[in-house]
């Protein structure tokens, strides 16, 4: 209500001026402003598929990654031991080794590759599974390169130590 | 909301539209006359705000900066087309009497009876014709005082006028309805 600043004749005039309702436009009124209004929003941005963690971006990002399963503890100390085996067999029947020395070698290689594969299992707990998974398979070769070479020190070092003792007793 | 509708936001569009398009569009009918007139400017005067919201200065009531855009477009256009006379039953333009129905806007009226909304609706339809026949500045600047209940200051502001020039066509309308509605007294 505004304060009172005419004659008091006015006042029934400004009585009725307060009166007069308000007039309306027809329904459509707002949509037809909306369709005139050029700066409207356009409609939010659909948000970024969240990359699952089993999705690799390979064929447009949308192919699962087959989750290979880890070697076990028990099935990478039974193939260490089989492998120490098949040398040592090899080591007796090609050189004569020192059954002693065999032993200390084999045990030696068996503790190694115990190790190796209880470190795997370390490591997957760590890195994640997937990614042991992806280091075993990707990089199979040279594992098995790898098991060689320590295979080769340790049975190189036992051949020069039996060919030593042999050497010795010769030389006795 | 106004913020809203300056990130664009459709909703607070709408809401803004939905709140003020009964006091633009009264106060642009009962410069004009004539209801599709008044849509059309009313029309112009939102579209006009909404797409220039970012120039709104929030230090400013939203609503004066409305009525200013919409008394300019209004003002413009009776200007151009120099509609002075005009009529509470329809259009001054219309040639037929199914024209000037269609031109008119209903008064409607609520909680009284039929006799009382005669009345009302009769003293109502004399004011307006009393409005109707000030000249466009002081219709508007009388519609801003004592219908939108806004300050001289406020009103100065909107019609873009001097305080001194609003406070006399105020002070002149008055005398004007006065004398046109002598009988009310």
């Amino acid at each position: 209500m505004i304060e009172h600043d005419f004659d008091e004749d006015f006042v029934p005039i400004a009585a009725e001026l307060q009166r007069l309702p308000y007039l309306s436009p027809s329904r459509d009124f707002a949509d037809r402003v909306i369709a005139g209004i050029g700066r409207l929003q356009s409609a939010p941005a659909v948000a970024p598929i969240k990359a699952s963690r089993h999705l690799e971006l390979q064929q447009g990002g949308q192919q699962a990654v087959v989750q290979r399963r880890p070697v076990g503890v028990v099935g990478a100390t039974g193939r260490a031991v089989a492998g120490v085996t098949l040398i040592a067999a090899a080591a007796f029947m090609f050189f004569e080794i020192d059954v002693l020395t065999a032993m200390l070698s084999a045990a030696a290689t068996q503790y190694a590759f115990t190790i190796a594969a209880v470190g795997t299992q370390i490591g997957a707990l760590v890195l994640g599974s997937s990614t042991i998974a992806y280091l075993q398979a990707g990089a199979l070769q040279a594992v098995v390169l790898y098991i060689t070479l320590v295979v080769g020190l340790f049975g190189g070092y036992a051949a020069i130590r039996t060919a030593a003792q042999i050497a010795k007793r010769k030389a006795a | 909301m106004v913020v809203f509708a300056q990130e664009g936001r459709e909703d607070a569009y709408r809401e803004l539209i939905k709140r003020y398009e009964r006091p633009v569009f009264s106060l642009i009918y009962r410069m004009v006359r004539d209801k599709e007139t008044a849509e059309d400017l009313a029309q112009e005067t939102f579209i006009k705000v909404l797409n220039n919201i970012d120039r709104y200065r929030p230090e400013f009531k939203f609503s004066s900066w409305l009525f200013k855009i919409a008394n300019n477009i209004t003002i413009d256009h009776l200007r151009r087309r120099q509609v002075d006379t005009i009529s509470i039953e329809g259009s001054p333009d219309a040639i037929t009497a199914e024209r000037a129905r269609a031109t008119a806007v209903t008064v409607t009226s609520g909680g009284e009876s039929p006799l009382e909304e005669l009345e009302s609706r009769e003293l109502g339809a004399e004011i307006e014709k009393a409005i109707a026949k000030l000249r466009p500045e002081y219709r508007v600047c009388i519609i801003l005082r004592h219908v939108e209940d806004y300050s001289y200051d406020e009103i100065a502001e909107i019609v873009k006028l001097p305080l001194g020039t609003v406070k006399t066509y105020i002070h002149r309308a008055r005398q004007e309805l006065r004398q046109y509605l002598g009988d009310l007294r």
